[in-house]
């Protein structure tokens, strides 16, 4: 199986982890990635609410390269994900469509009638092979939390594949991995990442709760697939020990950097001396 | 408007019934037009469900369902001056949950979008709209620069402790990358927001 393999803007920078990890687990599964050409941002979560047709043109121009490449598109991260395949459904729509294909066509870009589809990795990894043949290294001993965060798998109708509310796939691939997983009651509740900067302390009270509540359940480390997520839970967790004084020093992986450990590739290739949280504390838990 | 409070029997409040003679198709239909053909606000039946499951609901002065009523009731003005539509984190638990098909995260999508054109200013308006002009400029985010632009020089001194450590990490370079043709882009996008 081969996909067109659409990075992000995090990807290439804050997540670089998530780049590394998705690409060797990729090609150790024999699932090939060619890069999406000349990809641009996918507007995240805000830029339709500055303007519905810019969002939906920023998003849907990744689509149509997509479309060129005549390759189901596959990205790591759930906001990339997201504003990719809501983008994807609104060219079924024929006024969106037209609205879509006109500020397309003033960048030089057609859209095909090429019928692709957009992938997220978690989905890929969890729906259409079974890992457990592949595993080299059983995690024998790890506790997670599997966090999913809102775009992952919301709404229904642009995600679909797993429940928008208590989703399952990430818990069943760590399982197959041989972790064990915690029951993590929050792991669809926001962590606030469109807001982190506009509103600051609401995002880091809404993800004290999630750090809390993993610490609590006795987690080893958080897994997850979105990178504004691990912006909050990792990249700001040392502030928001300090704001509220207490302390966690709790790893956050992506669930591909979990799989690769798992498949037996080394850490340094996942990208696991790249955390700003230091993820020694699992690889000492699986005498790596 | 509709002005002060009334009381009808068992504490009902009449302002907060959803009311077939006071829907307002006109503002109605504007956010219809801005968010898409998915939204459909007249289909709302006020159950709660949306404000039920919010990620926010604690913070805002309007809940999610009151929201879309003032939409369908045309009051605008309560609208526009909602802290909601800054507290909303877009995390589509209202639009899984919805048993109407509302789309609540969407209304408030495009009643965002309708609130910066008409000149609504805070600190979530800016920094969305410097996203955005950001991404224009050359098709990729440069998170430095939307942190300087958003937040000047105490932002980044704030922040400087951060992006040193990602930088000796590898995972923040000094310089911006862009896509092939940032200009045709960025021309067509400023083009379509016009419109």
């Amino acid at each position: 199986m081969k996909y067109s393999y659409y990075p992000g803007c995090s990807l290439h920078t804050t997540a670089k982890e998530f780049d590394m990890s998705t690409k060797v687990v990729m090609r150790e599964l024999g699932i090939e990635l060619e890069e999406l050409q000349d990809w641009s941002c996918c507007g995240g979560s805000v830029a339709a609410g500055v303007s519905h047709d810019v969002g939906m043109a920023m998003a849907a121009r990744n689509v149509a390269l997509a479309q060129k490449q005549n390759l189901d598109l596959l990205a790591s991260c759930s906001g990339c994900y997201n504003k990719s395949a809501r983008a994807a459904k609104a060219l079924e729509n024929e006024t969106e469509k037209q609205k879509i294909t006109a500020i397309l066509s003033d960048m030089g870009i057609s859209i095909s009638d090429s019928n692709i589809r957009v992938r997220n990795v978690v989905d890929v990894l969890a729906n259409d092979l079974d890992l457990t043949s592949y595993i080299q290294r059983p995690l024998n001993g790890l506790k997670v939390a599997c966090y999913y965060g809102c775009l992952l798998t919301r709404p229904a109708d642009i995600a679909g594949w797993d429940s928008p509310i208590f989703p399952m796939s990430m818990d069943r691939l760590a399982q197959a991995c041989g972790a064990e997983v915690v029951d993590f009651r929050s792991k669809t509740k926001c962590c606030g990442g469109p807001i982190l900067v506009s509103k600051q302390e609401v995002a880091f009270e809404l993800t004290k709760q999630l750090l809390d509540e993993a610490q609590s359940l006795g987690a080893d480390c958080i897994v997850l697939a979105c990178p504004l997520c691990a912006t909050n839970l990792e990249l700001r967790q040392p502030e928001i020990e300090k704001k509220y004084s207490v302390s966690y020093q709790l790893p956050i992986l992506y669930i591909t950097e979990l799989i690769g450990l798992a498949l037996g590739l080394k850490p340094g290739k996942l990208g696991l001396n790249k955390h700003i949280v230091s993820t020694q504390s699992v690889l000492a838990k699986l005498g790596i | 408007m509709t002005g002060k409070t009334r009381k009808c029997f068992f504490g009902l409040k009449v302002d907060r019934q959803l009311d077939g003679d006071k829907m307002n198709r006109t503002f109605v239909d504007r956010v219809m037009t801005e968010g898409g053909e998915g939204v459909a606000i007249a289909a709302c039946m006020q159950c709660g469900t949306c404000s039920g499951g919010c990620t926010n609901i604690d913070r805002m002065d309007l809940s999610p369902r009151t929201l879309v009523l003032m939409v369908q009731r045309g009051e605008w003005d309560k609208v526009l001056q909602s802290q909601s539509l800054w507290l909303c984190t877009s995390c589509y638990i209202c639009t899984s949950r919805c048993p109407r098909g509302v789309r609540p995260s969407d209304v408030i999508e495009a009643v965002k979008a309708i609130a910066i054109r008409q000149g609504i200013e805070n600190d979530s308006t800016r920094f969305n709209q410097i996203f955005v002009e950001l991404i224009q400029k050359r098709g990729i985010l440069f998170e430095p620069e939307l942190m300087q632009k958003y937040g000047g020089i105490s932002a980044m001194l704030e922040q400087a402790e951060l992006g040193i450590k990602l930088a000796l990490k590898g995972k923040m370079s000094p310089f911006p990358a862009k896509i092939q043709d940032p200009t045709t882009f960025s021309q067509a996008l400023e083009k379509a927001a016009q419109s």
